[in-house]
């Protein structure tokens, strides 16, 4: 059986009145981890329970593979039970009842499978998982790394062709978090099993996806690969939430474009050049400078555009990085530098920025 | 542009959708089809022994002010009732969520305990303890050269006495668990910007615990305009009525006066419910500031030499509700005539050997505990699925089927089952006179008290426990079975017992509904009470007692185990 695609189209899913999703439409390609990135609230676990059949949509249909899961209206709704995808939860779900082995065998037994064949499933994904020698532990007494563990082979155990993740890293620590985040993304490479992963965490949705969609109020934001989400954000939404941006507005002055920059002069009278990224500027715009694009020196740096004097206002550091806070052009920017470089407030220093990290927004 | 609003069915399961129609119509049909045929009676004018009536009416209602002194009397009653309880309650919970008082776990464990011995068997122990002529206490009294009796319990003080007794164990319940929900760092922000403990008792800590309180009073006082056992028991023998008493005066007496009875039950009804429904609200609007849901470790205030006068209210309190009564009760049975100062000779096993060998007993008790085990078990399926159906399933008109499965709560047991007489009278099956309709008024009055169990438990689960079954594959009965049943499990037991224990202990429906050939125990007990002696009543309630404590040790070994063997 081919690895299907997950295809939602004009999906509208209300709660009573309030309209809580859409209607949006995308494709979670074959094989591919698809990412639904966005604040809490923004309708992005209330998206992936309506794939996975738990949320009943007001109208749009979800599709995989060649069959149809939701049609608003053709009136076709299948149970969760007959969708035939797996889903690992944000609080694990792991039946406290039952043992690790049970736990993960559970899959199987609901489709009738033979007693040898699950042990041989089981103990595939338990060795998948690292977790081979707990079968026999009952789930109740397990470490939430563990259990995440378990979910996932549980998750995995019988084959489903299609994985959806509702936040599933978001109850670890920080340093458990990271290393679950290289594993399950070689996991998911090994299974070639199209996924739909849920996150509010950034740094998660850039390194696991293939492609991310950002989500505000039940709308898509932008949807793109991680590079192009995190250089080119659409909107001051997804600048503001993905990673931390300068947004610098101003008037766009035609006459001061060249070499296919744009030219925008902001009310301090500050020029600003600027990539439009194929996006039309207005009469105004607005651009969006990531902390860490700027550079900032002691020494004024020789020729170029995008250079200006400017007064520290505050450094504050943060281990890997220092974040200094730049009094420019009567407003405040934020820098991010690695280095051993030490400022003090009301220091002079001169800011400088590549004009291809000023990307222009859409208005 | 916003998508057209279309209505799509979610073909569930089928087996889901069918089981949840079938309870939810049987919910309906127990608790709606009596409460029908009770507003019938009420305004039924014509000729009461037509059915269905002929005309219909308010003349029942005119007749009320009648009886205004019955009505005076239950207010009366119940206030002074009330009152003793939350001060029982309060007290006592403050000293157990707050001091320091020697033996705090225990003393909080003993404190359910006043609710198991319940009103009647209080009423039974404190006549015999108190009654003007015959009391243990006044008796002692007279011996020690009192003139008059020393406490008259059979009065409406007397009744809200030994009301107030049973009912404080519920408002301490209720009290308790708002001082305990409250977070101690509310009253430490108070004491650090610098105000004093009382202050800070004033300002902060009453007005945190004052809604809760409200709705303690509200449920309580709602409670005792309904209670029926200690009122017929103390007060009937002197023609003293509170409104319950008055309608199964009204229903039991030759003629009855069934539709005045029904107006009487309509109007209690209808002031109950609006309580039951103002208690609802006050708890609902409850700031969840104070409740957040966690169990905090509240602060525990040093009150140094004080916590043995503390200590010896709690206790004094048990022994008036629990060790006092029962001790009364053995004592009393025990000896061939009930007096404070036996000789030696006077005790014997007499009355046991009587209570067990009259058929009228041996089948009573038969009876109560096959109905017991069959109201629990059926119960438990029945409420398990409307809990869930309630609390976890899509299906439509699950709102509705809460309000519907909550709405015995605000009937007494004696007026439901007044409108169950008259309902199942004209029902086409003949279970009138019958075990069945007792069963029938069991699983009906007892729907909240499984339903609130079991819920109870259920909300505590994580929903996506079940979830990913679903996801899994498992189909609706394969979840419960696996899934939501094992999980359960310590809501369905608590559910079984609370139901059997209520079952076998029920008066008001039971009292109205029992045939000549269908006797059960309370009802037989409060009938020896009045037609026979009281040494041999006080042997009946102590059996009733000792057997229903081996049924609950019984359960809870056969339980306990199977959890060890089992999945």
């Amino acid at each position: 059986m081919a690895t299907p695609q997950i295809e939602v189209s004009d999906l509208v899913i209300r709660y009573g009145t309030i309209a809580a999703v859409g209607p949006i439409s995308f494709v979670a390609e074959a094989g591919k981890q698809l990412t639904l990135l966005g604040p809490s609230g923004c309708g992005k676990t209330t998206t992936l329970r309506a794939v996975a059949g738990l949320e009943q949509p007001a109208s749009g249909r979800i599709r995989i593979g060649d069959k149809t899961m939701f049609d608003g209206a053709a009136g076709i709704n299948l149970p969760a039970e007959q969708r035939g995808l797996s889903m690992v939860f944000q609080s694990y779900a792991i039946w406290p009842h039952m043992t690790v082995f049970d736990n993960v065998a559970y899959g199987l037994r609901v489709r009738g499978r033979s007693a040898a064949e699950i042990r041989e499933r089981v103990g595939k994904v338990l060795d998948l998982v690292q977790m081979s020698a707990y079968g026999e532990r009952s789930a109740a007494q397990l470490s939430g790394g563990q259990q995440q563990r378990v979910a996932l082979a549980r998750a995995c155990a019988f084959s489903p062709s299609v994985l959806l993740f509702d936040e599933p890293l978001s109850n670890l620590d920080a340093k458990l978090r990271g290393d679950m985040r290289i594993e399950l993304r070689e996991l998911q490479h090994r299974l070639g099993v199209t996924s739909l992963y849920v996150t509010h965490d950034l740094e998660e949705a850039l390194a696991m996806s293939d492609s991310i969609i950002v989500m505000r109020a039940g709308a898509i934001e932008q949807a793109g690969p991680p590079a192009e989400i995190y250089n080119f954000p659409r909107t001051e939404f997804v600048a503001d939430f993905v990673g931390s941006a300068n947004l610098i507005r101003g008037r766009v002055r035609g006459e001061l474009a060249a070499d296919s920059l744009i030219a925008v002069e902001t009310a301090g009278g500050e020029v600003v050049h600027g990539t439009a990224h194929g996006r039309a500027p207005g009469a105004e715009a607005c651009l969006s400078v990531r902390a860490v694009h700027f550079s900032l020196t002691a020494e004024p740096r020789p020729g170029g555009r995008n250079a200006w004097p400017v007064t520290i206002h505050r450094s504050v550091f943060l281990g890997d990085l220092t974040q200094v806070h730049v009094t420019w052009g009567g407003r405040e920017l934020v820098v991010r530098q690695s280095g051993m470089q030490q400022w003090t407030e009301g220091q002079p220093a001169h800011l400088s920025v590549d004009p291809r990290h000023c990307v222009l927004l859409e208005a | 542009m916003p998508a057209p609003a279309t209505t799509v069915e979610r073909p569930r399961a089928p087996t889901q959708t069918l089981v949840g129609a079938a309870v939810a119509v049987i919910a309906a049909v127990l608790v709606l089809y009596p409460v029908v045929y009770l507003f019938q009676a009420a305004f039924d004018v014509g000729d009461p022994n037509v059915r269905p009536p002929e005309a219909y009416g308010l003349d029942n209602f005119a007749l009320l002010p009648n009886y205004a002194e019955i009505m005076l009397n239950t207010l009366g009653v119940a206030f002074a009732a009330t009152v003793m309880a939350l001060v029982f309650g309060f007290v006592i919970a403050w000293i157990l969520t707050r001091t320091n008082v020697p033996m705090r776990a225990a003393l909080e464990q003993l404190m359910a305990v006043p609710y198991y011995v319940t009103p009647l068997l209080g009423a039974l122990a404190w006549a015999l303890l108190a009654s003007p002529e015959s009391g243990f206490i006044n008796q002692i009294a007279r011996a020690l050269g009192a003139k008059e009796a020393l406490f008259d319990v059979t009065g409406p003080l007397g009744i809200a006495w030994v009301m107030a007794l049973f009912e404080g164990s519920v408002a301490f319940v209720m009290i308790s668990a708002v001082m305990k929900s409250m977070d101690p760092s509310l009253e430490e922000a108070s004491q650090v910007i610098g105000a004093g403990r009382l202050r800070t008792m004033l300002r902060v800590t009453l007005p945190l615990v004052a809604p809760g309180v409200l709705g303690a009073t509200i449920y309580v006082f709602a409670e005792m305009l309904g209670s029926f056992s200690a009122a017929l028991v103390l007060g009937s023998p002197n023609r003293f009525y509170v409104i319950t008493t008055a309608i199964y005066q009204l229903v039991s007496q030759y003629p009855p006066r069934l539709p005045l009875a029904a107006a009487m039950g309509v109007s209690l009804f209808v002031v109950m419910f609006a309580m039951i429904f103002l208690y609802r609200r006050i708890t609902r609007s409850r700031s969840y500031v104070t409740v957040s849901g966690k169990a905090f470790r509240p602060r525990v205030m040093d009150v140094g030499r004080l916590r043995w006068a503390l200590f010896a209210v709690c206790v004094l309190y048990l022994t008036m509700s629990v060790f006092l009564p029962m001790a009364t009760l053995a004592f009393a049975s025990l000896q061939r005539l009930a007096t404070a100062f036996p000789k030696p000779g006077d005790f014997t096993l007499e009355h046991y050997r009587t209570a067990f060998s009259l058929n009228a007993v041996r089948s009573a008790m038969g009876n109560s505990l096959l109905l017991g085990f069959l109201t629990a078990t059926i119960g438990i399926v029945l409420t398990g699925l409307i809990a869930w159906m309630i609390q976890r399933s899509r299906l439509p008109g699950r709102n509705m089927l809460e309000y519907i499965v909550m709405f015995p709560q605000a009937v007494p047991r004696l007026v439901f089952a007044f409108g169950m007489m008259w309902a199942w009278l004209v029902f086409p099956l003949p279970v009138y006179g019958t075990l069945w309709i007792l069963l029938i008024a069991y699983l009906t009055v007892f729907l909240p008290l499984g339903v609130r169990t079991i819920s109870g438990v259920l909300v505590q689960l994580d929903r996506s426990l079940e979830e990913c079954g679903e996801v899994c594959g498992a189909s609706w009965g394969y979840r419960l079975r696996t899934i939501t049943m094992p999980l359960l499990r310590p809501g369905l037991i608590a559910a079984w017992l609370l139901i059997f224990v209520a079952s076998v202990r029920e008066l008001g429906a039971s009292i109205l509904l029992m045939g000549p050939n269908s006797k059960v125990l309370t009802p037989a007990i409060v009938e020896a009470f009045f037609s026979s002696s009281s040494e041999l009543t006080a042997a009946m309630a102590l059996i009733q007692t000792v057997v229903v404590g081996a049924v609950m040790l019984v359960f809870f070994a056969i339980t306990r185990r199977a959890a060890r063997h089992g999945a």
